[in-house]
């Protein structure tokens, strides 16, 4: 409760002001890598853009800040809380799933990743019955699979999962039939929502 | 009149049982893989191009021109449904698609956009048929300081976009700007902004990142605020009143329409152009002219047409530079036209006449495809607004996923998807605090065609800016310029004229 | 939880029995789709070549798992080259060369990239030539009948050349010419062939050095014609346009290789397998007809033969890049 009380809009506006203030000299910086320089006898460098563009932004970011000094901005004035403690909380934790998320797509690759992360978000936000959990979790990287590799022959990262799907490639361009494979997706597309209802029937 | 000839037969074949079929599917493909963020035509012709060495070139034409078609409908969808632009060219349908979803009118707008790029294509096929070929030399003509004068135009046109807060307005549209110049620069084949030396900077920040970013992730979180993840995300009635209501809109939107496919189609025919500048400018000149600007960005179904209008007309336009002087408008065009040369077809100023039975079946099927995906849009929007009838809580992880995946897909590279969690991160907090971030999506958009333009024409002048307004040397530069210039500062006279005005009034 | 933890065990097992099965000891063949990184945006001269080995292989099924292009153009090569270098010993990657394989390494050393030793080269398939192009009505090259014509009229004229990119390929030909012929030209950079070959026709450069493919359609319609190509022999896709060596240019000799590689740590069993795929490739008749008739070189070189002609190449493009700054 107190932390997000103690974060204001005001201090909120200052303080992101400053980091961009920060950000804008970095990039400024980082431009000064390559030559900054426009004249008669040299073309625009390389650097000539981002850094005078980052020098605006700069200037920008103080115009705010003197906006702010001065009490010129509708948010130097305020000072109700720059966000409530149960959206902070739902936010945070959305934020926090999504990097372990693509932190986890990294090693374990996307499909795997996705079941654990769509249990879980599932699992926290939503009131649904764990069956529905469970086969959502699983049908979504399925049809994932199915949508980018199979249609859009789009490569996911696969991480150490990889040498899991070696025999549904095989399956995939080996000499079956198309009507082979159409059942065969939709057999997979059924089997876990088949699965979880009898499992929870006997866990019952 | 030949050329009407050629085209009804390229309409005839696209319409025999077989090319139908293909069409048809290849409609769907398009609007599936356009409505999902990230991915666009691109991927569908691409996946399309080996199928292309076993059916015959006229049928895979057919079907790469309903991908393509599909495609563009379907960025519409997303930007509507989920308020995520799915390709560059629907950005600006996010502006005023995504408020109509939200107020409960998801109908008008999906009706609305699909009309609308009906109109556009059909009056691009059109003008295509009659100018084409005298069109071409245009195109020809039209260099690096018409191209950086158009862009300056593009830019002009969407003054009035920003919020109230005018420093934040021009540091949004600054770090957008600063951002399109990460990676190898161009014209000195330097690498710049390469933080940390992370090869995933090399290649650049891509648009689509930025507006999955801002648009998916950021919108999710503001959304999750609002909400607390309780309510549905917007309103939503189906009827046959509602439907009439759509129609009866679209009434309204008889000049966005006008500006959309005249606009859209001159500014796709110019090379290095292509359908975004002219969606963007498209919007911005019916938000300028319209009597109730101040309605835009807050759900007007114009607002809709207009962009939706001008991206289907250039598409279409955008045949003619590829055609006549191969040069590829987009990455999918781009495959095309590889797809073109493994066929044996070589595009230039012959093509026209050597190759009429390809250039006019090609755009024969895109008209037919344009009406078949007109239909199908039509019938499909229950469908679509089934989406809506998702709860949030089921809804969010779905988009998550979807950005996650669109992220990643375009460069294949898992650097784009942690950038894009930091812009959706950043552009939520931004946004809390006024910052607008539409300006710094356009940025990012046409930073790059911007750029590239200005330093090509300083080599030539060397180094002088002269060489943007001399009437005499770059007739066409000059004009656009002055044209943008006098758009860029008419509304800081606007307050003052109307101060004057209004005087006149009570004295 | 406990049902996903039960069910999650149950799919990887499942799975696991499935591979063990499968893996035996037989001769490499892709277990995966194949990625091929292609260095450059879509449309360029190597994603063609990449899109048509993909079609070949994928029509005549050449191979039990489809190749799949992926373009990384970030970095002029740079992006697709760190990405190879970090699959080393991944038998599922194949890298597509442009020359920007052989300029990068040099240009950006930042990159660490060791051109001999990230790469295992697998077998060139094709050689670009590159020609010097004008204008056919072109302004400031009025006139202009043969290339020594233009020799002297560049010499006492600043020209403007149009080029695919700064420290790309025709820029470095440019250098190339400016210490052999003392001619000196502004280079304006464009953002593909095409645009090239674009900005030649529409009159903002004054001429171009580029491939056959790019300006095939100004060719054909007589917008623009060729001086010169840069090869010991005439090509019968451009019967009338002499060599260099014909007209005793022997130094003014560059080739645009499209060769493969995969990355660096791969089984030999593996390289064998990929060369006689892209051998089976380079045979088939619809690739052959497509190239020739392309104004391109068919140029099969495997082996040791393809190292030596790498390090030569290397060699020379590190000799141009070190005359050029």
């Amino acid at each position: 409760m107190s932390i997000t009380n103690k974060i204001t809009v005001k201090r909120a506006e200052i303080a992101v002001a400053v980091i961009l203030a920060l950000c804008s000299i970095a990039l400024m910086i980082k431009s000064a890598e390559n030559r900054i320089t426009w004249n008669a006898e040299e073309n625009m460098g390389a650097g000539f853009l981002p850094f005078y563009l980052s020098l605006g932004m700069l200037i920008c970011t103080i115009l705010t800040i003197i906006k702010f000094v001065l009490k010129r901005s509708p948010q130097s004035k305020d000072d109700s809380p720059f966000i409530d403690a149960v959206a902070f909380k739902f936010i945070a934790v959305t934020i926090i799933s999504l990097v372990v998320l693509v932190l986890a797509i990294g090693y374990l690759g996307i499909y795997f990743s996705l079941i654990f992360f769509l249990a879980f978000y599932l699992r926290y936000f939503s009131e649904k019955r764990i069956s529905f959990i469970t086969i959502f979790a699983i049908t979504t990287p399925i049809l994932t699979f199915l949508f980018f590799e199979w249609m859009l022959k789009i490569p996911l990262p696969q991480g150490v999962s990889e040498p899991l799907f070696y025999p549904v490639y095989d399956f995939m361009y080996g000499g079956f039939s198309f009507a082979v494979k159409m059942i065969f997706i939709i057999l997979t597309v059924l089997l876990p929502t088949a699965l979880v209802f009898l499992t929870s029937r006997f866990i019952k | 009149m030949e050329t009407v000839g050629f085209l009804l037969d390229g309409i005839f074949t696209s319409l025999q049982w077989f090319n139908l079929a293909l069409l048809i599917f290849g409609c769907l493909i398009g609007l599936f893989v356009g409505a999902m963020p990230g991915l666009g035509s691109v991927n569908g012709v691409a996946i399309l191009i080996p199928i292309t060495f076993i059916i015959p070139p006229t049928a895979a034409i057919i079907f790469l021109a309903a991908v393509y078609y599909g495609a563009m409908y379907g960025g519409a969808i997303s930007s509507v449904m989920l308020g995520i632009p799915g390709a560059s060219t629907a950005v600006a349908t996010v502006f005023d698609g995504r408020p109509l979803a939200v107020k409960g009118e998801a109908m008008t707008a999906l009706t609305a956009a699909a009309v609308g790029s009906f109109v556009g294509g059909t009056v691009s096929v059109i003008l295509f048929t009659l100018f084409a070929p005298p069109l071409a030399e245009v195109a020809l003509r039209f260099n690096a300081p018409e191209t950086f004068a158009l862009m300056v135009m593009a830019f002009a046109t969407f003054v009035g976009l920003g919020g109230d807060d005018v420093p934040k307005t021009i540091f949004s549209i600054l770090i957008g700007l600063a951002l399109s110049t990460i990676g190898l620069d161009l014209i000195t084949g330097k690498p710049r902004l390469i933080f940390f030396n992370i090869p995933g900077f090399l290649h650049g920040i891509n648009f689509l990142v930025l507006a999955i970013g801002i648009y998916g992730i950021g919108e999710m979180l503001w959304t999750l605020e609002e909400t607390k993840g309780k309510v549905q995300m917007s309103k939503l009635s189906v009827n046959m009143k509602e439907v009439g209501r759509a129609f009866g809109a679209l009434k309204k939107t008889i000049m966005a329409m006008n500006i959309g496919s005249f606009l859209g189609f001159f500014v796709g025919i110019l090379p290095a152009a292509g359908a975004t500048p002219a969606s963007l400018m498209s919007y911005g000149i019916t938000k300028q002219l319209s009597k109730n600007s101040k309605e835009f960005g807050e759900g007007v179904p114009a607002g809709v047409v207009a962009p939706e209008c001008a991206n289907n007309s250039a598409s279409t336009g955008s045949m003619l530079p590829m055609l006549t002087l191969g040069i590829p408008g987009s990455p999918t065009t781009a495959i095309l036209l590889g797809g073109m040369i493994l066929w044996g077809l070589t595009p230039g100023p012959l093509l026209f006449t050597q190759e009429p039975e390809f250039v006019w079946g090609l755009i024969g099927s895109l008209y037919i495809a344009n009406f078949f995906t007109l239909v199908l849009n039509i019938a499909l929007i229950p469908a679509f607004l089934m989406v809506l009838r998702i709860p949030f809580a089921i809804l969010a992880p779905v988009i998550f996923v979807l950005c996650v995946t669109g992220g990643y897909a375009p460069t294949q590279s898992l650097h784009d998807v942690w950038l894009m969690l930091l812009f959706g991160f950043a552009g939520y907090i931004l946004r809390k605090l006024d910052y607008p971030v539409a300006p710094a999506v356009l940025s990012i958009v046409l930073g790059p065609l911007a750029e590239k333009a200005l330093r090509q024409s300083l080599i030539l002048s060397d180094g002088s800016m002269g060489i943007f307004f001399d009437v005499s040397e770059k007739p066409i530069a000059a004009v656009i310029m002055y044209i943008a210039i006098v758009l860029l500062i008419m509304p800081a006279f606007g307050p003052l004229y109307r101060r004057l005005f209004k005087k006149k009034q009570t004295a | 939880m406990s049902i996903i933890k039960k069910l999650a065990l149950v799919v990887v097992s499942l799975s696991l029995v499935a591979v063990s099965s499968v893996s035996s000891a037989k001769p490499f063949s892709p277990k995966k789709p194949v990625e091929l990184i292609i260095p450059a945006g879509q449309g360029g001269g190597a994603d063609e070549i990449a899109r048509l080995v993909q079609g070949v292989i994928e029509k005549n099924d050449y191979a039990s798992k489809p190749v799949i292009p992926i373009n990384k153009s970030g970095g002029s090569g740079g992006e697709a080259m760190t990405y190879v270098k970090k699959k080393a010993g991944d038998e599922h990657t194949l890298i597509i060369t442009l020359n920007n394989v052989l300029t990068t390494p040099v240009n950006q050393p930042e990159l660490g990239i060791d051109f001999f030793n990230d790469f295992t080269p697998l077998a060139r398939l094709i050689t670009d030539t590159f020609l010097v192009w004008i204008a056919t009505e072109g302004k400031n090259t009025a006139g202009v009948e043969t290339f020594d014509d233009f020799i002297d009229l560049a010499k006492g004229n600043g020209l403007v050349m149009g080029g695919t990119g700064s420290m790309s390929e025709d820029e470095l030909l440019l250098g190339m010419m400016r210490g052999q012929f003392g001619f000196d030209a502004k280079y304006v950079p464009y953002s593909g062939g095409g645009a090239v070959a674009k900005g030649l026709v529409g009159g903002e450069s004054d001429f171009t050095l580029n491939n056959p493919s790019e300006q095939m359609g100004f060719y054909q319609s007589g917008d623009s014609k060729a001086l010169v190509m840069m090869t010991p022999e005439r090509n019968p896709a451009f019967p009338e346009v002499p060599s260099s060596y014909e007209l005793g240019y022997p130094d003014l000799e560059y080739y645009m290789m499209r060769a493969f590689m995969a990355p660096a740590g791969i089984d030999a069993e593996v390289e064998k397998y990929y060369t006689g795929l892209l051998h089976t490739v380079y045979h088939d008749d619809e690739f052959q007809t497509f190239n020739i008739d392309d104004g391109k070189l068919m140029s099969w070189l495997e082996g040791f033969g393809l190292k030596d002609f790498l390090a030569i190449e290397y060699a020379k493009h590190g000799e141009i890049i070190k005359n050029f700054n």
